[in-house]
């Protein structure tokens, strides 16, 4: 796991430089924006929930996926998908504090399009959810902090499909 | 690893967010990084003038060493050697957190200069040279923020 400070240090280290001047750019870049990060994360937090229902009522609920034969069908697969959001966007939080994106590759998307085709779940409703997951954060967080947001959301999206 | 990730990390383990003080703690490291990148600007610029020094101290305080034997490749790798350390302090003192030092520098170094037949007594000597010089060239309060980067080394190398 890294974060942009980290994953700057390793690539820098491999290639025994010192931090040049591009990279310096992106920390003060980063630091300058840790205020943004810390409060989009403390607010995403507090409305987890909320944001996850939004999502699932903008993308999947009235659709025929939660319909008998849908996979969102019987209770066990809707709690499974929300389950599933709500890491999606605790993860994207975790990657935007940390600036980077290989929290998500390592502990989310490592595997996960191979599981969900096991268990047929379908990767294009799962992408529209997490489509509509970067929107409704986006709107609760403004547009700043919801287009870096967006970075980490179109990140598992591109993982999945 | 930086107090971001190792926030996240501990977050992670228990599946929850960042709780508030965590939050303030990153937010606090954010707002120190702009002067944490201006200390390693400076060390980074000064890495020719830091390294010739240290090593003209080094070589007064231990005049039998390989690097002072008159061997050109020895006294090279020394030198060299002070570099390498210098930029893993610089990423330290980026990173706030000694993890780049343990990992890339400290790590197995002792059984490296023993294969090497260099005494470590001396290399730790040289990193307190390289210590003392870069102290120097910072204001006070810098010295005594990047200070405990050196030590760390120094004590990571005796281990």
């Amino acid at each position: 796991m890294q974060d942009a400070i980290t994953s700057l240090i390793n690539t820098s280290d491999v290639q025994g430089r010192y931090l040049d001047d591009s990279g310096l750019e992106r920390l003060t870049a980063y630091f300058h924006s840790g205020e943004l990060r810390a409060r989009s994360a403390l607010s995403i937090s507090a409305n987890a929930n909320t944001l996850v229902t939004q999502a699932v009522a903008k993308s999947l609920m009235y659709t025929d996926i939660t319909a008998p034969g849908g996979n969102m069908y019987t209770c066990r697969r809707y709690a499974a998908c929300i389950r599933d959001m709500d890491y999606f966007l605790r993860y994207a939080t975790y990657a935007m504090l940390a600036g980077d994106v290989s929290i998500l590759d390592e502990r989310i998307l490592n595997g996960l399009r191979e599981t969900y085709n096991s268990l047929g779940v379908p990767i294009s409703a799962t992408i529209r959810a997490v489509q509509s997951l970067k929107e409704v954060t986006a709107d609760l967080v403004g547009a700043d902090a919801g287009k870096e947001m967006g970075r980490y959301f179109d990140h598992i999206c591109a993982g999945l499909s | 690893m930086s107090i971001v990730t190792q926030s996240i990390a501990a977050a992670d383990r228990e599946a929850r967010y960042l709780s508030l003080g965590e939050l303030q703690a990153i937010k606090d490291f954010f707002a120190t990084g702009q002067h944490r990148l201006q200390i390693a600007m400076i060390l980074t610029e000064k890495e020719s003038y830091i390294v010739d020094h240290a090593s003209l101290r080094f070589w007064e305080r231990c005049r039998v060493t390989p690097s002072n034997s008159g061997i050109p490749r020895f006294r090279a790798s020394c030198m060299r050697d002070q570099a390498w350390y210098l930029r893993l302090v610089t990423y330290a003192i980026v990173a706030d957190d000694v993890e780049p030092i343990r990992v890339i520098g400290t790590k197995g170094a002792r059984t490296m200069y023993d294969s090497l037949g260099v005494p470590i007594q001396n290399v730790i000597e040289c990193m307190r040279c390289l210590k003392e010089v870069s102290i120097d060239l910072l204001s006070i309060e810098d010295g005594q923020s990047v200070a405990p980067y050196f030590d760390y080394l120094i004590q990571g190398l005796q281990s």
